[in-house]
C-alpha cells in the first residue's frame, strides 16, 4: 500500500509541534467562525490567508505552505462543526450549510434536548469527517494518476466543466453567475502575460504589472463585503439562547442516529466531490432523503434526532469530499476551495495531479492533519460547547471594526503597498453591492483563480494544433468533458422552460 | 431583485466587456513560438461579457414589479466607517500603523454604538499595540512604525 506509507509520512509532518498548533488554531477559529452568524467559511478563510502568511514568514516556503494550508483547511471544516451550534440554540444558522439543522435542532432545544442535539451533531460531523478522509486517501493516488495523462486540451475542457458546474448552480440567475465568472476571468488577464511577457491592461501603473493580487480581491469581496452588509443591515439577535442541559445523548437517541449519520456521510461525500454542489446542497439532500426513508416522516420538523444527525454529517462529509477535486485535479468546486487553492498558489504550490509527486509533504501532511483536526473538533465541540455558545454573544460593535482592521493589516503585511489597501476597500464595496443584488461572488473568485491556467492550457493546446480550435473536440476525453459541461448548462435551462423548479446553491 | 440596479449593472458590465475588447486590440497580436497571441483570450472573454450583459438587459425587461419591503439602511454608520477606512489607508504609511489603527478602531467602535468610550479606547489600544508588537517585534515583519516627528 503506497498510500499508507505516504499517510504515515504525512502524520510525521502533521504531528510536528508547530503544525499541531496550526491545526488547533485553525479548528478553533473555524468553530468560532461557524458559531458567529454573518461570518461564513469563505470570509473566514479569506481573512486568515494574509494572517497565516505573516505568521509563517519565518519558515521555508514548503513548510510555510504546509502549515498555512493546515490552518486554513481547519477553518473550513471547523466552520462545519460550529455552524450547527447557533442553528440548534438560537434557530439562526451560523452557516448556510446548517440551515436545515434549524428545522429539528431548534425544536429539540425547545424540548430541553439541546445537549443531545449538539452532541449528535458533533459526533456525526466527526464520523463524516473520518469517512470522507478515508475516501480521500484511497482516491487521491488513482485520480491524480488519471489526471496525469491529461494534455492541455483535456485540462482546458476540465476547467471549463468546473466553471460550468459552479456557475450553473450558483445563485438565482444563471446569467448573473456567468457574468461573474467571465468578469473574474477577465480580471485575471490584468498584468504581465505568462506566455509572452506582454503587459496587458496595466496602463503603466507599476502595481498592476503583477496582476490583481488574489488575496486582496478575496479578502475585499468576502470579509469586507460581509462587514459592510452587517453594518448597513442591522441584524437583530434578540432570540433567547436555549439551555444546553445534559450533553450526552441517550442510548435510544444514539441508536436512532447511526443510520442517518452513515447515510449522510456517504451522500455528503459524493455531493461534495461534484463540483458546484457543496455542503449546503448536501445537507438539504440528506435531510430530504432521511425524511423519505424514515418510518415516521411526520416526526421531522418536530425535533427528531435524525433531522440533526443526517444534515450535520452530510455537510462535513461534503467539505472533505470537496478537497478531492482540489487536491487531485486542481479544480476547486466551490468558493471556499477556490480560496484555498489561491492560498496554495500564493506559496508556489500548484494543486493538481503533480501535487502528490512534487509536494507530498503538503498533500499528505494536510490529509493527516485533517484526521487530527477532526479529533480536536470532537473534543472542542462536546465538552466545551457551552463555552463556544458564549461566542454568540460577542457584540458586533467590536467585531465589525476589528474585522476591517484585520483585513487592512493582513493585506498590508503581505503586499506592503497602500494601493492594495485601497483596492481592498474598493472590492469590499463591489462585493457588497454585487452580493446584495444576487450576483454570486464564488464564480468571480473561481474565475480569478482558474483564469491563468485556463488561458495557458488553451494557448498551449492551440499552439500544438497551429491555432485550430477543433483540437478540443478531436481528443476523446476533452470532447466528453465538454459535452458534460454543455449538458450542465443546458439541462437546468430546459427544466426551467418546462416549469420545474431547480435547486440552487445560495452560498458556497 | 432590483430592476434599476440590474440595468445599471448590465450596462456597466457591457461597458467593461467592450473596453476589454477594444483595449485587447492594442496588445501585440503575435508571440514568438505560439500561434495564439496574448490578445485572443481577453478579446473572447470581453465579447462573452458583452453578450451576457445584453442578455441580462433583456431579462430585466421581464422582471415583475414587486417592491419588496425595504428595511431602513444604516447609512450614517456605514459612511462614517467607510470614510474612516479610507483615511486609515491614506495615512497608514505617513502616520504609522499604531496611531492610525488606534484612531480607526475608536471611531469604528463609537460609530457602531455610542458610549463606553474608555472600553473602546482600551480595546483599540490593545489591538493596535498588540498586533504591532507581535508582528514587528516578535515575527520581524514590516509595518510603518511611528511618524518621523515622534521618533
Amino acid at each position: 500500500m503506497d498510500a499508507l506509507t505516504f499517510l504515515i509520512d504525512g502524520f510525521q509532518t502533521a504531528l510536528q509541534p508547530h503544525n499541531l498548533f496550526f491545526a488547533f488554531l485553525g479548528v478553533l477559529i473555524g468553530t468560532a467562525v461557524g458559531v458567529l452568524p454573518g461570518i461564513g467559511p469563505m470570509s473566514g478563510v479569506a481573512l486568515l490567508i494574509p494572517v497565516t502568511a505573516s505568521m509563517t514568514s519565518g519558515l521555508d516556503p514548503a513548510q510555510a505552505a504546509t502549515s498555512s494550508i493546515i490552518l486554513l483547511a481547519g477553518v473550513y471544516y471547523g466552520a462545519m462543526y460550529g455552524g450547527s451550534t447557533t442553528s440548534i440554540l438560537l434557530n439562526t444558522p451560523g452557516e448556510s450549510s446548517s440551515v436545515v439543522t434549524t428545522l429539528d435542532g431548534y425544536q429539540m432545544a425547545k424540548q430541553g434536548r439541546a445537549g443531545a442535539a449538539l452532541a449528535i451533531a458533533a459526533i456525526g460531523s466527526f464520523v463524516a469527517g473520518l469517512v470522507s478522509l478515508i475516501a480521500l486517501v484511497l482516491l487521491a493516488e488513482p485520480l491524480s494518476n488519471v489526471a496525469l495523462k491529461f494534455g492541455p486540451a483535456e485540462y482546458f475542457s476540465l476547467m471549463l466543466l468546473g466553471l460550468a458546474a459552479v456557475s450553473g448552480l450558483a445563485g438565482n440567475s444563471m446569467t448573473k453567475a456567468w457574468m461573474m465568472t467571465v468578469f473574474g476571468l477577465l480580471l485575471s488577464t490584468i498584468g504581465l502575460d505568462n506566455v509572452s511577457g506582454v503587459a496587458r491592461f496595466t496602463y503603466n501603473i507599476s502595481f498592476l504589472y503583477g496582476g490583481l493580487e488574489f488575496l486582496t480581491v478575496a479578502v475585499g469581496l468576502f470579509a469586507l463585503g460581509e462587514v459592510f452588509k452587517a453594518i448597513l443591515h442591522k441584524e437583530k439577535n434578540d432570540g433567547e439562547i436555549a439551555k444546553i442541559g445534559r450533553i450526552l445523548p441517550s442510548k435510544a437517541e444514539a441508536k436512532e442516529s447511526v443510520g442517518p449519520i452513515a447515510r449522510g456521510s456517504l451522500l455528503g461525500f459524493f455531493v461534495g466531490v461534484l463540483p458546484g454542489a457543496g455542503a449546503t446542497l448536501a445537507s438539504f439532500f440528506s435531510y430530504i432523503m432521511e425524511k423519505k426513508l424514515s418510518k415516521t416522516p411526520e416526526k421531522f420538523g418536530k425535533g427528531t434526532i435524525a433531522g440533526v444527525a443526517a444534515p450535520e454529517s452530510a455537510n462535513n462529509a461534503a467539505s472533505g469530499g470537496a478537497m478531492i477535486p482540489l487536491l487531485t485535479l486542481g479544480i476547486p468546486g466551490s468558493g471556499t476551495t477556490a480560496i484555498l487553492m489561491g492560498a496554495l498558489i500564493m506559496y508556489n504550490v500548484q494543486p493538481g495531479p503533480l501535487l502528490f509527486d512534487e509536494h507530498p509533504d503538503v498533500a499528505w501532511g494536510l490529509i493527516a492533519s485533517m484526521f487530527i483536526g477532526n479529533v480536536m473538533l470532537l473534543i472542542l465541540n462536546m465538552p466545551l460547547v457551552k463555552i463556544f455558545a458564549k461566542i454568540i454573544e460577542t457584540p458586533t460593535k467590536y467585531l465589525l471594526p476589528l474585522i476591517v482592521a484585520i483585513s487592512v493589516f493582513g493585506v498590508y503585511a503581505v503586499q506592503v503597498t497602500i494601493f492594495d489597501v485601497f483596492l481592498l476597500i474598493g472590492f469590499g464595496l463591489l462585493g457588497y453591492l454585487l452580493a446584495q443584488h444576487d450576483f454570486p461572488l464564488a464564480p468571480l473568485v473561481l474565475g480569478l483563480v482558474l483564469g491563468p491556467m485556463i488561458e495557458n492550457n488553451m494557448r498551449r493546446a492551440l499552439t500544438a494544433s497551429n491555432g485550430d480550435f477543433m483540437v478540443f473536440f478531436e481528443k476523446p476525453i476533452s470532447l466528453v468533458l465538454l459535452i458534460i459541461a454543455f449538458l450542465w448548462i443546458v439541462v437546468p435551462f430546459i427544466m426551467k422552460l418546462k416549469g420545474k423548479s431547480i435547486i440552487v446553491n445560495e452560498d458556497m | 431583485m432590483s430592476k434599476t440596479f440590474d440595468r445599471i449593472a448590465a450596462i456597466t458590465f457591457l461597458a467593461v466587456g467592450a473596453l476589454f475588447m477594444v483595449e485587447s486590440l492594442r496588445i501585440s497580436k503575435s508571440a514568438y513560438g505560439s500561434a495564439v497571441g496574448p490578445n485572443v483570450f481577453p478579446f473572447l472573454l470581453g465579447l462573452i461579457l458583452v453578450l451576457l450583459s445584453i442578455k441580462l438587459l433583456f431579462e430585466t425587461a421581464r422582471y415583475a414589479h414587486s417592491e419588496s419591503e425595504k428595511q431602513p439602511l444604516q447609512y450614517k454608520k456605514f459612511f462614517i466607517i467607510l470614510l474612516a477606512a479610507v483615511f486609515y489607508a491614506a495615512l497608514l504609511e505617513t502616520v504609522g500603523y499604531v496611531i492610525t489603527t488606534f484612531v480607526f478602531l475608536v471611531i469604528g467602535f463609537q460609530a457602531m454604538e455610542k458610549g463606553g468610550l474608555w472600553k473602546s479606547v482600551l480595546f483599540a489600544a490593545c489591538f493596535s499595540l498588540g498586533v504591532y508588537g507581535l508582528y514587528v517585534k516578535l515575527l520581524q515583519g514590516t509595518l510603518p512604525s511611528w511618524p518621523i516627528w515622534l521618533q
